[in-house]
């Protein structure tokens, strides 16, 4: 879903999304956290894998994201671990293509970092139940934001609104409900076995 | 805790065992003068939502199709000529497909049979008539093509899999990239001291 293949967006779209991502990618690397480096290396590696493992779904096909996760997880350090694996993606698996690059940054990673900035703040004060809530928002928001993205790119390219809009509802929905469950079991696993690798070094040993 | 953050990676690797890879998938043949194809989704599903449109060379629009049940589709085509096959799903997925001229040409005997005059006769009573020659050209042609044919997908299906080396090697690729990154900051700050 999220992949959006060469050949489908407008020459508009593709050159916003590559100068979108560029910004925001020279932002997240001023503020790049380099305590986060292991995790992110960790989480893109399980990006990178887990869209390998697509289920048929209705008129669609999914797979896990995972950029909420790692939104919440990184903060702005998502935006670079997204970028490296959807390259890697796109070099072995041949997921998505080269022009659409940018866009496809772009829909992975707003989410990402809209995860982080409203989710992360709330990770400190957050009991056991507290830390799974937060990664089930996480999950959730991730994917169906990133489906409303998709959507947007492919009806901004002229792109008729209504198929897009019906596959989102039948194939993202579920998706999001299963991404939640298991960002959310993710993150309070992590947080009971080793707190410091989702609040930050220093929080777990405080 | 430092154990378990070792593992986890390995954990990871294990659980995401590579299965297929992702989005839409489209084959076509030419059978004669007419073009049989196939839509599927990465991982077996058939793609029955996808909208299949053929194009000629020049990206001129000749039929929009709808793949049945099975997800097939077939196309009365109308000349020897470059087809492209374009199967999409609503949101985003895409595949491309080319069947080319010389592909559909043994369905069209009256082009092929010109072919056939201009090269003269081989040796042999029965061959020497051109219209029969061509004929017999045009069945062995499409007798080959529906041998051929389930090898293709075979070899196709098998190339749009990512085998356990891409997922390795991609990776390998990412923890390199953090190593060195982690290696670079620890000399930098090494320095400083």
């Amino acid at each position: 879903m999220a992949h959006v293949p060469d050949g489908v967006l407008s020459t508009p779209v593709l050159v916003g999304g590559a100068l979108g991502s560029l910004a925001l990618l020279t932002l997240s690397l001023r503020r790049l956290d380099y305590g986060h480096l292991p995790h992110a290396a960790v989480l893109s590696a399980a990006f990178f894998v887990s869209s390998l493992i697509s289920v048929p779904l209705g008129p669609s096909s999914v797979h896990l994201l995972l950029n909420g996760l790692m939104g919440v997880m990184l903060g702005w350090t998502a935006v670079p671990a997204l970028l490296v694996a959807l390259c890697l993606q796109l070099v072995f698996f041949g997921h998505g293509g080269l022009a659409a690059l940018g866009v496809n940054t772009l829909n992975m990673a707003i989410p990402a970092l809209l995860c982080g900035l409203a989710l992360r703040p709330r990770l400190a004060r957050a009991g056991p139940g507290g830390m799974f809530r937060i990664g089930a928002a996480a999950g959730g928001i991730g994917v169906l934001l990133t489906g409303l993205l998709v959507v947007l790119s492919l009806v901004l390219s002229d792109r008729a609104f209504l198929p897009a809009a019906q596959v989102l509802a039948v194939s993202v929905l579920p998706l999001a409900l299963v991404e939640a469950l298991i960002t959310g079991t993710v993150l309070s696993f992590l947080a009971r076995v080793d707190p410091g690798s989702v609040l930050g070094e220093g929080a777990g040993r405080a | 805790m430092p154990s378990l953050r070792r593992s986890l990676p390995l954990v990871l690797t294990l659980v995401a065992t590579p299965v297929f890879a992702h989005g839409i998938q489209v084959f076509a043949f030419a059978d004669g003068d007419r073009i049989e194809g196939s839509a599927h989704f990465a991982g077996g599903g058939v793609a029955r939502g996808a909208r299949i449109r053929v194009l000629d060379a020049q990206g001129g629009l000749l039929a929009e199709l709808e793949p049945d049940a099975e997800g097939v589709f077939s196309y009365q085509t109308r000349a020897p000529v470059d087809h492209l096959i374009v199967a999409e799903t609503g949101d985003g997925h895409r595949a491309e497909w080319r069947v080319s001229a010389a592909e559909l040409g043994p369905g069209f005997p009256e082009a092929a049979a010109e072919g056939a005059v201009s090269e003269g006769c081989v040796a042999g009573r029965s061959f020497a008539d051109p219209s029969a020659r061509s004929e017999l050209t045009a069945l062995i042609e499409q007798a080959v093509a529906r041998q051929v044919r389930p090898l293709r997908e075979e070899l196709l299906a098998a190339r749009g899999r990512a085998s356990l080396r891409d997922v390795l090697g991609g990776i390998g690729y990412l923890f390199g990239l953090a190593g060195v990154l982690m290696w670079w900051r620890a000399r930098g700050s090494r320095d400083l001291k």
